[in-house]
């Protein structure tokens, strides 16, 4: 299979790691239109595109990592080509984006396959099994936290524009609207605030959700891009009929290193990890390329891309409106 | 108020109905106080409760507030406080009343009044206020070096608590469930954090945990609004399941200007698998935040000290907690108008 990696910014750089870890040959790397990524491609053979039509050309698989706002061209641009489609999350900047990219998909008859990369992660991997042998029995009342410093994108500063990146809500926030949504099933409501609609001039953003789900759970989401770098901090409690389960990974880090200091090295794009064999992103590749040969049911479907930004939007209403917003249905065929 | 001339405050104790009498008794002989005698309504709970603490029983209340006290300690059952609260301040006694301080608004207010009137000291019992670690938060808020408090999240969860008194969860009785019983809390604190008053509240709630047992809400997330722009959420679930290590646990993280501050109140304790205790057990060694409380208590009582915690507060909380339930049922936000203290 013969995947090209559409960004080559932080996220394709870490795509284009993991793939070279996989039996799958990364054959071409495009940046945005104009500039040929010469480095990274040739880190690993690849073929360095000035533009996304050269990069369809010589691909089956198109691996979209650009800045948010352009999930929609691109995924349009492949399917039309009818190439197989890797998006990364958020799956588009609005619902009506993402229904015309399941739409385009559909019709061209490939794959969209979302990176909804927390379903990836051993330990949500770890929870999401649990929940499913009863361990917790049923799911009542659910937190989630992804605690960080707001991401820089290469060259120009993309996730600073919610026009561009759709802010915290859609950038961050998303991974455990994904979370909440499969551990605890389809939202129905949501009630939100954050400091960007409350209070402009603080400079950070930090966004609380409380979900209500469809079977009557709760859920209470926090994202945050008010903390100091290079924090990343996540969390999660699921508590049930029979018991409760929680993951604290600033409580459960294996490695605890301190040092002389160094000043605080940090990624333009905070990722978070605990020490494993094989990073998640390489995990969400590996199986991705299985569903595309038919090897692997899909553990995230475009549908789910698409739940969640419905929610997402729930929520950006209920910034604005400080009123409860119901989560807009939608007929999903699976 | 005449002070003692021994210095021994005289308290009695209105009801065993609440289970922190059992640690309101050893607070107070610690404290100094005489722990003059219990009455209840409940004869049989009672006289029990008296026999397995060495504290004399009275049949009726009216012949232990006629016994020269100088203060009680309301442990009744919540919709109860109102009435025991009217029958010490019209005795002419000082009050430390449990939380939360009434079952309606009406109640609370009432109960704060009476108090007011009668020219007695009234303190709600919010022991946070002083629990070590949240002093030291609320130190820390005062030296500025997290700026602006921007917004806060919080969680107060727990046990169903019937395992210990089964009132908890009889809504007639304890005004509702999980966010009567653990609302008000997190709310004091966040009032006395800020300095600031509650204008909004949204709460969603749901009953999936323990449904086959109780009528009430079992699970629910809150949503504040304060004056000060601070949005703050509080988790007041009976979400920690019966075999948990403790009772459930009271956390907070603010964020600021300058950063993140998080206090876990009950993060002092000792770790320890296996012996009597079981598999895991929590051993606590913080200090002890009720015996601050009664400490307080004395201090109003025999020292005419200014309470650190008034009913006021406890009034405050009780609204917060009983719009969360108007929130729950409605599914909307409700707007609380403020008031001038003393209302």
């Amino acid at each position: 299979v013969r995947i090209g990696i559409a960004g080559a910014g932080s996220m394709g750089t870490t795509h284009a790691a993991a793939w070279a870890s996989t039996d799958a040959a990364l054959v071409a790397i495009a940046a945005e239109p104009g500039r040929r990524p010469t480095e990274l491609a040739e880190r690993y053979g690849a073929t360095a595109c000035a533009s996304l039509d050269e990069l369809i050309e010589l691909v089956d698989v198109v691996d979209v990592c650009a800045p948010t706002d352009r999930h929609h061209d691109i995924v349009l641009a492949a399917a039309a080509a009818g190439k197989q489609v890797i998006c990364e999350k958020p799956l588009a900047l609005t619902s009506s984006q993402a229904r015309a990219m399941i739409a385009a998909c559909r019709t061209a008859g490939v794959e969209l396959l979302v990176g909804h990369v927390v379903r990836f992660f051993p330990e949500y991997v770890a929870a999401k099994h649990a929940i499913e042998r009863g361990a917790v029995g049923t799911p009542a009342v659910l937190r989630f936290t992804r605690s960080t410093y707001r991401p820089r994108g290469r060259g120009d500063d993309w996730f600073a524009d919610p026009a561009r990146s759709g802010g915290l809500l859609l950038d961050l926030m998303i991974h455990d609207i994904d979370q909440a949504r499969w551990m605890a099933g389809d939202v129905t409501r949501v009630y939100a605030r954050s400091l960007a609609v409350q209070r402009p001039e603080a400079g950070v953003d930090h966004c609380l959700a409380l979900l209500t789900h469809a079977n009557g759970a709760i859920s209470h989401l926090e994202a945050s891009w008010a903390y100091p770098v290079p924090v990343f901090r996540t969390r999660f409690e699921v508590a049930g009929t029979a018991g409760v389960l929680d993951h604290d990974a600033d409580r459960d880090a294996p490695v605890r290193a301190t040092l002389a200091a160094a000043g605080a090295a940090a990624a333009d794009v905070p990722l978070p990890g605990s020490p494993m064999h094989e990073p998640p992103h390489t995990t969400e590749l590996r199986h991705f390329l299985a569903v595309l040969r038919g090897e692997e049911p899909r553990r995230v479907a475009a549908v789910d891309g698409l739940a969640a930004l419905l929610v997402a939007e729930a929520a950006a209403r209920s910034l604005h409106s400080d009123q409860p917003e119901p989560v807009a249905t939608e007929e999903m065929p699976a | 108020m005449s002070p003692r001339t021994d210095g021994r405050p005289r308290i009695g104790l209105l009801s065993a109905a609440h289970l922190h009498v059992d640690a309101y008794v050893a607070n107070l002989r610690a404290a100094g106080a005489d722990v003059v005698g219990l009455t209840d309504d409940d004869p049989g709970r009672g006289q029990a409760w008296c026999a397995a603490h060495d504290v004399p029983w009275f049949d009726r209340a009216e012949r232990l507030l006629d016994a020269n006290l100088d203060g009680v300690v309301v442990c009744s059952e919540t919709a109860d406080h109102r009435r025991d609260v009217e029958a010490a301040a019209a005795a002419g006694v000082g009050v430390l009343c449990e939380k939360p301080l009434a079952t309606t608004e009406e109640d609370a207010a009432a109960l704060v009044a009476a108090c007011a009137t009668a020219g007695v000291p009234l303190l709600t019992a919010f022991p946070m206020r002083f629990s070590a670690p949240m002093r030291e938060v609320r130190e820390l808020l005062a030296t500025g070096s997290l700026g602006q408090v921007y917004a806060a999240m919080g969680t107060n969860q727990g046990e169903l608590p019937m395992r210990h008194r089964a009132w908890f969860v009889e809504p007639t009785r304890s005004g509702g469930g999980a966010l009567m019983d653990h609302v008000v809390h997190l709310t004091d604190v966040l009032r006395w954090y800020l300095d600031a008053e509650v204008t909004e509240v949204f709460a969603t709630t749901n009953r999936i945990l323990h449904a086959p047992t109780v009528t009430v809400e079992t699970g629910g997330l809150v949503m504040l609004a304060f004056d000060s722009g601070v949005f703050a959420s509080i988790d007041c679930s009976w979400s920690k399941p019966d075999v948990y290590p403790t009772w459930g646990g009271l956390r907070l993280e603010l964020v600021g200007e300058r950063g993140i501050v998080g206090v876990d109140a009950f993060a002092q304790r000792l770790t320890v698998h296996g012996g009597p205790e079981g598999p895991l057990a929590w051993p606590a060694w913080g200090s002890d935040a009720n015996q601050g409380l009664i400490d307080d208590l004395v201090a109003v009582l025999r020292d005419g000290a200014v309470p650190s915690v008034t009913g006021e507060d406890g009034l405050a909380a009780t609204r917060v907690a009983l719009a969360a339930a108007r929130s729950a049922a409605s599914g909307a936000p409700v707007r609380l108008d403020h008031r001038e203290p003393g209302r």
